[in-house]
């Protein structure tokens, strides 16, 4: 049957053109003809089927939850325990440690490049004695944690994490979590002026190859789309990046040719998405980016094994889409976007706070997301049919049309030499991101992106009549102590030499991680591993964080 | 007449840098000439400064329950370098109690979140004077 082509034409509408949130006109309707082509084995499958657009598992969220995983982190180890036996105690079922400037940049806290920076965004972890304190009398063989830090200190805080598990006597080859640390985990990695790109990528493949051996439950890697989104692109282009990015991790590891093949290590890879305010869009796309996922595995990379084509996700809602005015109406806007990554398959959801765009959440307003995850999996009903907009002519459309302009986007970054290339010759920084996020940040100064509270509905607001959090204005002397007295404390002698071995392994080309597995045992800091594995090599970037104020290390 | 000199800077390890990136694209449209040297310590910015021969000084910090001892510091160092002439204008997220402090610092002027772009650019152009 044809649709009728006449349908509603002569009915105004508000305004010319509808479009999502990345600027993809969209239709009065849909019809069957607009997924004419759609074959259902070949484009959906059944759900943990092949090509997975439906979603990873047989069973989905009737089988199991996703995980809440709320991401956080206050100032200090002992401060971040309370948090994490409140959230757990609250239902919580993963962590995900929210890091230090200080830490995030590699410095200790005696350093004076950290001197204003401890405590600031999260927690302060510059050694293995920091994660034994965050999860003391936590039950770290049942519930996993995300370890989120940037890629240049990925392989210290990860094994500062698992050295601590296994002092704990637990095997860390049952330990299970996830590190964040991605090339692109960062604002500053898209960015050669902040760090030297090559050696990161490395690093991270290295911690890849050496957890595809040692830690087979951990994820290496998280692939975060979301940081991606959060600097300024679209929703196809945040999924055409994603593929990019792990596919320049994935051509890394093979590249060694040391025996490891797709399928030893890809199902250990994770991605990290954003949940962004256009509903539908945001469905499309994580359907989309399961099917080009499988797509990729199957035919590029000839993957035998279904846990290799299968993409597992994290979603964050997204923190750009908050505003500072009127605060409350975040709750709104994130427990949408939260529906949004359960209607498009999520595995493991943070719903990010009402303050979130004013201070580090407080911990009434953390409960708060916690508690609309709750609400999500308890009350709604959405979780009692496995991916419940499949077939939605609008739906199915939409996910075709963000699977098209992503594999655009991935050809483009393809053609231009692949994802390292395109970060080191800045194509990605000036001509993508900047460029998308000026033109996104002028839509809502012209008022045709509507933001409620920001450019309509505005209301005259009296500051401070939120909580806001402050870290302990103490921290950084504490911490600097703390610092002092467990360098004074340790066994220099072996941190000596587990110093030197890291050097000799970084220096020869081998993996890094066995000596800083010993090195973070011996209570070796976050500094000095960096020291070694980064601040060594030449830069030619202009920000002075990079090598701090002590210039290159030789 | 020459083009106002803007120095901007993300201040320390803070990476939220989408509306340094917007406001400079704002500066530049008006006529001025921006120098963008992306994150960086007090110490370098200042030096910058200096070199720079700059009019104004923007600092992008995503919150200022954390940044403003670093601007304090920043501060500091330009007086000691004899650039406390030179028009510093903060940006970013300002709680309310750190407002009274971050003009007894020194610096001219504030843009929380929501600032109109247009406001940025005539601030900067009544209150600088041109060396």
């Amino acid at each position: 049957m044809e649709a009728k082509k006449s349908y509603g034409v002569k009915e105004k509408e508000s305004k010319e053109e509808f479009t999502t949130g990345s600027g993809i006109p969209i239709k009065r309707i849909y019809t069957h003809e607009d997924i004419a082509g759609l074959d259902y084995n070949r484009d959906l499958g059944y759900p943990g089927e092949e090509p997975y657009t439906r979603g990873i598992y047989p069973t989905m969220y009737r089988g199991r939850p996703w995980t809440v995983r709320q991401f956080s982190g206050l100032d200090s180890a002992e401060a971040t325990n309370k948090r994490y036996k409140m959230l757990y105690e609250m239902g919580t079922t993963g962590f995900a440690i929210a890091m230090d400037d200080a830490s995030l940049n590699g410095f200790d806290p005696d350093s004076p490049e950290a001197e204003f920076e401890v405590g600031v965004g999260g927690v302060n972890v510059f050694s293995m004695r920091d994660m034994e304190e965050m999860f003391d009398g936590l039950p770290i063989d049942k519930i996993s944690t995300a370890v989120i830090q940037i890629i240049h200190t990925t392989c210290p805080h990860t094994a500062m994490y698992l050295a601590m598990a296994e002092n704990r006597g637990i095997d860390i080859r049952k330990v299970n979590g996830t590190s964040e640390g991605d090339p692109c985990s960062y604002g500053g990695c898209f960015d050669p002026d902040i760090l030297p790109v090559r050696q990161v990528f490395r690093l991270c493949g290295d911690l890849v190859e050496w957890c595809a051996m040692n830690a087979p439950k951990w994820h290496p890697v998280s692939f975060t789309s979301y940081n991606f989104r959060e600097a300024g692109v679209n929703a196809y282009q945040e999924i055409g990046g994603l593929i990019a990015s792990a596919v320049a991790i994935i051509e890394e590891v093979l590249s060694r040719d040391r025996g490891l093949g797709v399928d030893d290590f890809v199902p250990q890879l994770a991605f990290h998405l954003s949940a962004h305010n256009d509903f539908f869009e945001e469905i499309a796309k994580m359907r989309a980016t399961r099917r080009m996922w499988s797509k990729l595995m199957t035919e590029r990379y000839k993957a035998k094994d279904p846990q290799t084509k299968r993409l597992k996700f994290h979603v964050q809602t997204a923190g750009s889409s908050l505003t500072y005015q009127q605060p409350l109406n975040n709750t709104i806007r994130a427990a949408y976007q939260a529906l949004a990554a359960v209607l498009g398959g999520v595995q493991s959801l943070h719903v990010c706070s009402y303050d979130e765009a004013i201070c580090t959440p407080t911990e009434e307003s953390a409960i708060l997301s916690v508690r609309t995850q709750q609400i999500l999996q308890n009350e709604t009903k959405v979780t009692n049919t496995v991916d419940p907009l499949a077939g939605s002519y609008f739906v199915e459309s939409l996910t075709n049309e963000m699977e098209k302009r992503a594999w655009d986007f991935f050809n483009e970054i393809e053609e231009r030499g692949g994802w390292v290339k395109v970060i080191e010759t800045r194509w990605l920084r000036d001509e993508v991101i900047n460029k998308e996020v000026c033109k996104y940040e002028d839509e809502i100064r012209r008022g045709e992106r509507r933001v409620v509270g920001v450019n309509c509905y505005k209301m005259e607001e009296k500051p401070g009549n939120i909580t806001y959090f402050r870290p302990d204005p103490e921290i950084a002397k504490k911490m600097k102590e703390k610092a002092e007295k467990l360098k004074s404390e340790r066994d220099s002698v072996k941190v000596g030499e587990a110093l030197a071995e890291l050097r000799e392994a970084d220096e020869n080309g081998e993996n890094v991680m066995p000596a800083i597995m010993k090195a973070v045992k011996a209570y070796a800091t976050l500094e000095e591993i960096n020291d070694i594995t980064i601040r060594r090599y030449p830069f030619v970037g202009h920000s002075s964080l990079f090598y701090g104020l002590k210039g290159k290390r030789q | 007449m020459r083009k106002i000199r803007v120095l901007t800077a993300k201040l320390g390890f803070d990476m939220h840098n989408r509306g340094i990136i917007v406001v400079n694209k704002a500066l530049r449209d008006s006529g001025m000439e921006v120098i963008y040297v992306s994150n960086q310590f007090p110490e370098v910015i200042a030096e910058t400064a200096l070199q720079e021969d700059v009019d104004v000084i923007g600092i992008s910090c995503l919150n200022s329950a954390t940044g403003i001892e670093l601007m304090a510091k920043l501060m500091n160092i330009l007086k000691e370098k004899r650039l406390d002439n030179t028009l510093v204008v903060f940006g970013g997220i300002i709680i309310p109690d750190d407002a009274p402090r971050l003009k007894e610092i020194g610096v001219a002027e504030y843009f929380p979140p929501g600032s109109d772009l247009d406001s940025m650019v005539n601030f900067i152009k009544e209150n600088i004077t041109m060396g």
